[in-house]
């Protein structure tokens, strides 16, 4: 269940434990000339991927220019209209504000998850054995929860009638909560939505911070308290240089998968109250699929995957930068 | 020393109140599926099923087809989640072990498939599928799902390869072994926490899809267990024993699986990365 | 040496993870060839909502159509939600299902895309008795593209106890008298008048029909949004007359949670809705004898002598276009649409049937007989093929309720959706 990425933290790791530097000869020698090889390996993956994600994007791309609605999916008709759907979409105010309300969304989520998560990551790390194992033990049954159940289950703790959360809210003396309704509001709704993204996503984020630190040798603790560091020297000093490409990494994976939470948001309320909780993947699936509008969803699809790329474009390019680093 | 900074008794309470609230959601869907309707709809809740009752398991038993959605969602995901590992141990041998031209594109090319969002193009999958008259089948929903978990498997799965000495799988083939060998007695027993590792996250994504399944498969015979955990929600509007019961059956093979595996991958994780 | 052998496994890893994937099975096999005359050895394939079809009525149909024609008959319930998505998708493959069940509002929109088949000489032959104003909506640009089956529409059904405790002796003639009673119930006992969610949108498109509102016009070609018109306030002023005797949430519908579930649980004066929500209420009631507790009348208007409009809903049964088995459901319809079958789900569900001489069948059903006053002065959404798109979650009229109820003038509310309102009907 861990991981993920013990990843560039392990990696790291072998690096600085390793012999210092690769020695030159066979060792070096049998990495570089692999011929074909790897491209053998690799085309398992890369045909499937190429087949079964590029064909479907492709597709996308070429429906994002059709005018496809009831009619013309019906009777398998093509119906080119350039670029209408694009000027639509982005003449309009609604992309622009999901657009806004997504990118909100995703950092106000992953910063709070990041937060969270490292904090008890951390907290797993100073914890005894057995208290460990307890705590480790709810976090991993959070986290495994499917996401569907996950969704049903929140619907059914913030109920107006007989939620438990309001049953709570109640008897801490806030009344006007008793019968409140949580999707009555944008952000009541997004509230539920961030507290369930927060609470499944946590875990992922926790336990791997706990795992990584577990990697830092204790000598190194030693010779930071026999140079007088104190708790917060000692974090800065030589906890964080081991979690910080952890911590990069899973910012970037938290960031894709936030932005992409499609279930998570249209379960609890659909997008609404009136259209107010869309982000862009559920926008696009309400204009395409929901409204029969298809061509228009391809297109706001084709613009959803844009903006995730432009979101996440520092972070690939860091990522690449240390992937060279490394080789 | 460090430790008595805080002493134990913070970290502790903060433990306790944590596991209180990550376990709560997981604990009232247990528990609300084994109250009676009464306790259900209490106006002060029943914090533990007193009065337990099977009712409303025997209601998502009774559901049509209900071994039928079991069997299709135990089939596409082990199929899924067996394919991608296989095909992911490959590549992530080429991408962790070897140096060749395009290294940094294939790296970043499964950054860019683990980015795809899958939901918004159900549309298009719908008509490729449609077009290759392959429509209520569960050989698609196996493809697809293969690869939509594909690229996050690849690259979880080369940094435990990596992690795996290299200078074992030497000393093996010194002491005669075949580079097949060496793999199959040496790497792959090293490497096999990381497998599991690496596939807990397929059988949640397979396990969980239901865009997909929802438009590619309309025969109740070829659906998968979400669209009946969905149909029954539906169904049952605010019966929420019966929803709790039937979620709570849909949650417990994955939870069981992360419990399991859970102490095994965690020493994996942490022996390889000492040992490396 | 080594590189080879490590080849080979790759090569035979590819082949055998690609022979893996895709070695499953589970085919999806279709019916046999046609027997000529005879339907023998066919299947054909007939989709119907959750809760059109009774047991009994489905069992009969089907023995009569197997027995008549050889074939077999497979039935699929269809559920509401995502229902038009589905249907679409279905009508679009290379085997849909034969017969289906369009709603009477969605109707229009189906013609249109040509996927339904033309049934006008099915209609001489079988329907020239259908009430013309139930046919309306099968009709598209002078075709008949489906047939009428069953309507209904909404009803007060109220909870004879909680009425007899409040003190309400006589059943409501007038709107006025109905909201005094709603009074009483609030006054005397703790049950809460009537359950009315924010977006019960079917139940205000009756009042719209009784205000003489009209939710589009046509501006030059095009159907646009009438929404901000007054008429369509006055409407909503009543609704929320009605609303705020509820305490149900304003942003949800009447099956979010199904109001007979609620109304089961015997804390609910009344709710409006369709007949057959009783069988939800008597099953969500832990008091078995619930059914006799439940008491039906026509929703009350201005006056004693004219009952509130409502909306006629319905479901029509059409042909898919695509389906290869053409005479074989045509062969079905003309037995569902039999005076016996036609009459028998009358009865049954306490439906209004599609021909007048079957009214009679609902004799003695005390929630149809209260029903059909009003059917009188029932109409329909606008029966437009841009219609369609309207009612597509999110449906703007629903929000438009909502922002209403949570204090917004008539004229905000209809301007925070008729650009949403207009995109749907501009949509081709």
């Amino acid at each position: 269940m861990t991981v993920q990425t013990p990843g560039p933290a392990a990696e790291k790791v072998a690096g600085r434990t390793r012999t210092p530097s690769p020695p030159p000869g066979r060792h070096r020698k049998s990495q570089v000339s692999a011929g074909a090889l790897p491209y053998l390996l690799l085309l398992p993956a890369l045909a499937i991927t190429a087949i079964l994600l590029g064909w479907p994007l492709v597709k996308n791309v070429i429906l994002s220019f059709q005018q496809l609605g009831m009619k013309e999916l019906i009777q398998h008709l093509t119906v080119w209209n350039g670029v209408d759907n694009y000027t639509d979409v982005l003449g309009g105010e609604d992309f622009w504000r999901v657009t806004l309300r997504t990118m909100i969304f995703t950092a106000v989520n992953v910063a709070l998850i990041m937060l969270f998560g490292t904090l008890i990551g951390l907290l797993l790390a100073r914890l005894g054995r057995k208290m460990r194992l307890t705590l480790l033990m709810a976090l991993v049954l959070a986290w495994a929860m499917p996401i569907i159940a996950a969704t049903t289950v929140y619907q059914w703790l913030f109920a107006e009638r007989y939620g438990v959360v309001n049953w709570v809210l109640d008897k801490l003396g806030w009344h006007s909560m008793a019968d409140y309704s949580w999707t009555s509001s944008q952000f009541s709704t997004f509230f539920v939505i961030t507290v369930m993204l927060v609470w499944t996503s946590i875990p992922f984020v926790a336990i791997n911070l706990y795992a990584a630190t577990t990697t830092i040798a204790k000598e190194l603790y030693e010779a930071a308290s026999l140079d007088g560091a104190g708790g917060w020297r000692t974090f800065s000093s030589v906890t964080l240089p081991f979690i910080k490409p952890f911590l990069f990494v899973t910012t970037f994976l938290e960031i894709i998968w936030i932005f992409k939470a499609f279930p998570h948001v249209y379960a609890i309320n659909g997008g609404g109250p009136d259209r107010l909780t869309e982000t862009l993947p559920v926008y696009a699936f309400v204009e395409g699929v929901g409204n029969q509008h298809y061509g228009m969803g391809a297109a706001i699809s084709v613009l959803t995957i844009l903006v995730l790329l432009g979101m996440t474009s520092y972070y690939i390019r860091m990522v690449l930068k240390q992937e060279r680093e490394d080789s | 020393m460090k430790r008595s900074l805080f002493g134990r008794f913070w970290p502790n309470a903060t433990a306790l109140v944590l596991f209180a609230l990550f376990l709560f959601p997981v604990y009232w869907m247990f528990a609300t599926s084994f109250k009676p309707r009464g306790d259900i709809l209490s106006d002060d809740p029943v914090w533990f099923p007193v009065d337990p009752t099977f009712e409303h398991y025997r209601t998502a038993f009774d559901a049509d087809n209900f071994w039928n959605f079991w069997q299709n969602s135990l089939t596409v995901t082990l199929l899924a989640v067996g394919c991608s590992l296989l095909i992911a141990l490959f590549a992530s041998f080429a991408i962790a072990r070897m140096r060749f031209r395009g290294r940094t594109g294939v790296i970043l090319l499964f950054m860019f498939a683990q980015m795809a969002p899958w939901e918004v193009m159900v549309i298009s999958v719908y008509m490729l599928v449609r077009d290759a008259d392959m429509l209520n089948s569960l050989v698609p929903l196996t493809l697809f799902y293969t690869v939509m978990v594909l690229p996050l498997t690849i690259l979880t799965l080369r940094t435990y390869v990596a992690a795996v000495p290299k200078d074992l799988e030497e000393a093996a083939m010194v002491d005669g072994a075949t580079r097949t060998q060496a793999f199959r007695k040496v790497i792959f027993p090293l490497l096999a926490p990381g497998l599991m590792a690496t596939s807990l996250f397929g059988f949640i994504t397979a396990w969980n899809e239901f865009a997909l399944v929802l438009v590619v498969n309309k025969e109740a015979e070829a659906q998968t267990l979400p669209l009946w955990l969905s149909q029954f929600q539906t169904n049952f509007g605010d019966d929420w024993g019966a929803t709790m019961a039937a979620a709570s059956l849909f949650s417990l093979p994955i939870l069981l699986l992360f419990l399991y595996l859970q102490r095994k991958v965690t020493a994996g994780l942490t022996a390889g990365a000492v040992k490396g | 040496m080594k590189r080879t052998a490590v080849a080979v496994l790759a090569a035979a890893g590819l082949v055998a993870s690609l022979a893996a994937c895709g070695s499953d099975d589970s085919d999806d096999g279709d019916g046999a060839g046609k027997g000529a005359g005879s339907y023998e050895g066919e299947t054909l394939t007939f989709w119907a909502m959750d809760g059109s079809t009774p047991d009994d009525w489905l069992k009969d149909v089907k023995a009569e159509f197997e027995k008549k024609t050889g074939a077999t008959l497979e039935y699929k319930v269809q559920q509401w939600n995502g229902i038009q998505q589905k249907l679409t998708t279905a009508l679009s493959e290379e085997s849909p299902p034969d017969v289906v069940e369009v709603g009477n509002t969605q109707t229009p929109a189906y013609a249109a895309t040509g996927g339904l088949s033309d049934l006008t000489e099915l209609k001489e032959e079988i329907g020239t008795e259908w009430t013309e104003s139930l046919n309306e909506s099968s009709i598209y640009e002078g075709k008949q593209y489906a047939a009428p089956w069953f309507f209904a529409n909404r009803v007060v059904m109220y909870n004879k106890s909680i009425f007899k405790e409040a003190g309400v002796t006589e059943i409501p003639q007038t709107r006025d008298d109905l909201f005094a009673a709603f009074d009483k119930i609030e006054k005397n006992t703790d049950a809460e008048p009537v359950y009315m969610p924010g977006q019960n949108w079917y139940f205000f498109d009756g009042l719209l029909i009784g205000q003489d509102a009209e939710l589009v016009k046509k501006d030059g070609d095009a159907w646009v949004s009438n929404l901000s018109d007054p008429k369509v306030g006055a409407a909503m002023e009543i609704y929320k007359q009605y609303a705020d005797y509820s305490t149900a949430p304003k942003d949800k519908d009447e099956a979010t949670p199904q109001q007979g579930e609620v109304f089961g649980k015997g804390k609910t004066g009344a709710i409006i809705g369709m007949g057959w929500e009783s069988g939800i209420a008597v099953e969500a009631s832990k008091d078995k004898d619930f059914e006799k507790e439940i008491g039906y009348f026509t929703i009350p208007g201005d006056t004693a002598d004219t009952p509130e409009s409502v909306f006629l809903g319905g479901s029509n049964l059409a042909i898919a276009a695509g389906s290869d088995k053409q005479e074989l459901a045509q062969e079905f319809l003309k037995i569902v649409l039999s005076d016996k079958h036609e009459g028998a789900l009358a009865a049954a569900n306490g439906v209004i049937p599609n021909k007048d001489s079957l009214l009679s069948k609902l004799e003695g059903n005390e929630a149809a007989e209260a029903a059909a006053p009003a059917a009188a002065v029932g109409g329909t959404t606008p029966l437009i093929p841009e219609w369609g798109a309207v009612e597509n979650t999110p449906n703007p009229i629903k929000s438009y309720m909502t922002a209403f109820l949570n204090g917004d003038s008539h004229e905000e509310a209809a301007a925070s959706v008729e650009d949403d309102l207009n995109e749907r009907l501009s949509q081709e």
